[in-house]
């Protein structure tokens, strides 16, 4: 009856330190899991604003790029180009005398014409 | 016993709602709640011939308010006025309005734009918009045209290809929540469309050929101290037009800047080389000649009695500029005498003369791709007065356009067909495919070709040895006409004696045409004849334009070194 009783009276005892135990672990890895969970919502939060930000900066220097390319082709203007050749640059048109046209003869001319030009 | 009664009413009411008025309820809660945006496309690029930008779409901001959320009106208009000079108190005004959503200024520079996102404003905002420019500022100004503060096509091939460019708005379904702000609700319920940018046109125009034709004609213009002027040049082959200048130097200023279109009168962006006509004069006996010839009625070697100088026709005297005897019918048209092209113009009678007139395409449009095209004012035969055979066939009493004249001295010089003149090569996707390419149209044989040989020679003669001899291009033979038109006083109805329009058509190198020019000055001041005002302006752009196009000459008088390899 006594050994009963210090069974009964043992048994709860182990069985309410291993459960505690469990309960520590379940409840740790609960919290862990949420971290995790809560940790990765986050890094994917942070990575969405940092492509984001990333995808502002490249529309950004899309539209820069575009600007810059219009800027090239409103500064190559033949009448802007002329103006420096002409007032800065001191280049003039050459004069009648100045040219000398060489006429190719004729099988030259379309032997070099059915060559493949060079990239 | 009452408070049954009124449960009842509120649940008739209830029924009648939720099941008779529901479908317009719904409709109207939807309304309430959904705002349609638009998404605007973006609009096509303009190219030249080699591919140069010449109008283009750039991603600018335009300044938006939400007067609902603005707390002092006064004092936020007056930093905006500041950034973007903007009339303050219109400003205020429309800050102070009861509407949800204002325009404050649209597609402003982005240096005024980052000023206005410093100011961190709520009830102010940034949205991007497609804005055009011009990179190339005057360059062909009238000829591209220019679009409005939307987008939309007004004048040029902006207008005329508007459609194309355009391409087709999207529009996205958004929500609004209590305080009346734009929610996107994301899911499957969100409906949208994207927008189709427009498609990019690439022109015939060559803008370095396009640049020697204005630089000349500015230059003439200028030596002249005209009025206006034009200067076309064309491929007689295909009908590409290659340049067409537009200008006028009323008001001091000579060119049209489509990137500030406010800045000029509507009468400045029209391009006068379609939507104006003009009596010709001289430059018409071409057709003249081109007529008798086909017709046999004379031979370019044949004399003619030019009777010293004066004609009578009907009721009216008509004299020559310089009184001649007896010339071949070549010196008649190089000399431009008027008496010997009007006494060969009688041998082929009225119907035979203006069946000519509408091959060479006159009396009709040409088709150009460009808006405000009139067909010019030519008179059906059976009108003709007494006067009028005589007038017409020396570029009197008769209206065309200078584009109508540029295709005709095409089709003299490409060997008797009238090509349609065009100013659009290509439309293709942004992405490069799904193109279509216009290909250049034969409209109707004006002459044979073997005319057309005849013709070419007596126009080289013009200006070799007759009234053209100032067009003549270093190195190469050119061939054409003068033309010095007295235009009609509207005051008095009459041949003014003062205003003059002078002008030269012709070809170059005159063997085997590579390019037409024409070229018209509007009321020159001093001298006015063709031959000295437009003339020199023709073999600048000549000389320039085929040295560009590396055409090799064809008149270097032996300087010219034969190399083998």
């Amino acid at each position: 009856m006594n050994t009963r009783a210090g069974n009964i009276g043992s048994f709860p005892y182990t069985q309410s330190r291993g459960g505690n135990l469990r309960r520590v672990l379940i409840f740790g890895l609960v919290v862990m899991g949420l971290m995790l969970y809560v940790g990765g919502k986050v890094q994917i939060m942070r990575l969405g604003y940092q492509i984001d930000e990333l995808e502002k900066q490249k529309r950004d220097l899309e539209r820069r790029n575009r600007s810059l390319q219009i800027e090239a082709s409103s500064l190559s203007a033949p009448g802007r180009i002329e103006e420096i050749a002409v007032k800065r640059l001191g280049m003039v048109r050459p004069a009648k005398e100045n040219v000398v046209v060489v006429k190719r003869k004729q099988g030259v001319a379309a032997r070099n014409d059915q060559r493949p030009t060079s990239p | 016993m009452l408070m049954g009664v009124g449960f009842a009413l509120v649940g008739l009411r209830l029924v009648h709602l939720q099941i008779f008025e529901r479908g317009d309820l719904a409709r109207r809660a939807e309304r309430q709640q959904e705002r349609l945006m638009k998404l605007e496309s973006k609009r096509g690029n303009i190219f030249d011939r080699a591919g140069r930008e010449l109008a283009v779409s750039l991603d600018v901001e335009s300044v938006f308010g939400m007067p609902k959320e603005v707390e002092n009106p006064r004092s936020v208009a007056r930093e905006l006025a500041g950034i973007l000079r903007e009339n303050p108190s219109d400003l205020e005004r429309r800050l102070a309005s009861d509407r949800r959503f204002v325009w404050i200024s649209r597609k402003v520079d982005p240096a005024k734009a980052d000023k206005v996102r410093d100011l961190d404003r709520m009830a102010i905002g940034l949205q991007v918009e497609s804005r055009r420019f011009y990179p190339k500022k005057t360059l062909a100004g009238n000829v591209i045209g220019f679009t409005n503060v939307d987008n939309k096509g007004i004048e040029g091939v902006e207008l005329w290809y508007d459609q194309m460019l355009r391409g087709v708005d999207g529009w996205v379904l958004a929500e609004k929540d209590a305080r009346g702000r734009t929610v996107f609700p994301g899911g499957h319920g969100f409906q949208y469309q994207l927008p189709r940018p427009g498609k990019d046109v690439t022109l015939t125009l060559d803008e370095v050929i396009q640049h020697i034709a204005e630089k000349e004609l500015d230059k003439g213009l200028a030596e002249s101290k005209a009025r206006g002027g034009v200067c076309l040049v064309m491929n007689p082959q295909t009908g590409e037009v290659l340049a067409l200048s537009v200008r006028s130097t009323m008001r001091g200023r000579s060119a049209f800047n489509p990137n500030e279109p406010k800045q000029y009168r509507p009468e400045e962006w029209r391009n006068r080389a379609v939507t104006d006509v003009f009596e010709p004069g001289s430059i018409f006996k071409a057709v003249t000649a081109a007529a008798a010839l086909e017709e046999k009625v004379v031979h370019p070697q044949e004399r003619i009695d030019c009777s010293a100088g004066s004609i009578q026709v009907a009721d009216r005297v008509i004299k020559d500029a310089h009184k001649s005897g007896v010339l071949t019918f070549t010196d008649v048209i190089s000399d431009s005498s008027n008496v010997g092209t009007i006494k060969v113009a009688q041998r082929l009678g009225k119907a035979r003369y203006f069946q000519y007139i509408t091959a060479f395409g006159f009396g009709r449009k040409t088709g150009v791709d460009l808006p405000g095209e009139i067909p010019g004012l030519v008179k059906d035969y059976r009108l003709w007065s007494g006067v009028s055979l005589g007038s017409i066939s020396i570029g009197q009493e008769i209206g065309v356009t200078p584009i109508q004249m540029a295709a005709a001295y095409g089709a003299i010089a490409n060997g008797g067909t009238l090509m349609k003149p065009y100013l659009v090569s290509e439309v293709r996707d942004p992405n490069g495919s799904a193109g279509a390419k216009f290909a250049p149209v034969p409209v109707n044989r004006a002459i044979s070709e073997e005319t057309s040989k005849m013709l070419r020679r007596i126009l080289q003669k013009v200006v070799e040895t007759g009234t053209g001899q100032k067009a003549k291009p270093a190195s190469y033979t050119a061939a054409g006409k003068t033309g010095t038109a007295q235009k009609i006083d509207p005051r008095t109805g009459l041949y003014s004696k003062e205003d003059y329009i002078s002008s030269f058509v012709g070809f170059v190198p005159a063997g085997s045409p590579k390019l037409v020019i024409l070229v018209m000055v509007d009321s020159p001041v001093g001298v006015v004849y063709g031959g000295s005002v437009a003339a020199p302006i023709f073999k600048s752009v000549a000389e320039s334009s085929l040295t560009y196009l590396q055409v090799p000459p064809d008149d270097l008088g032996g300087r010219m070194l034969l190399v083998s390899q």
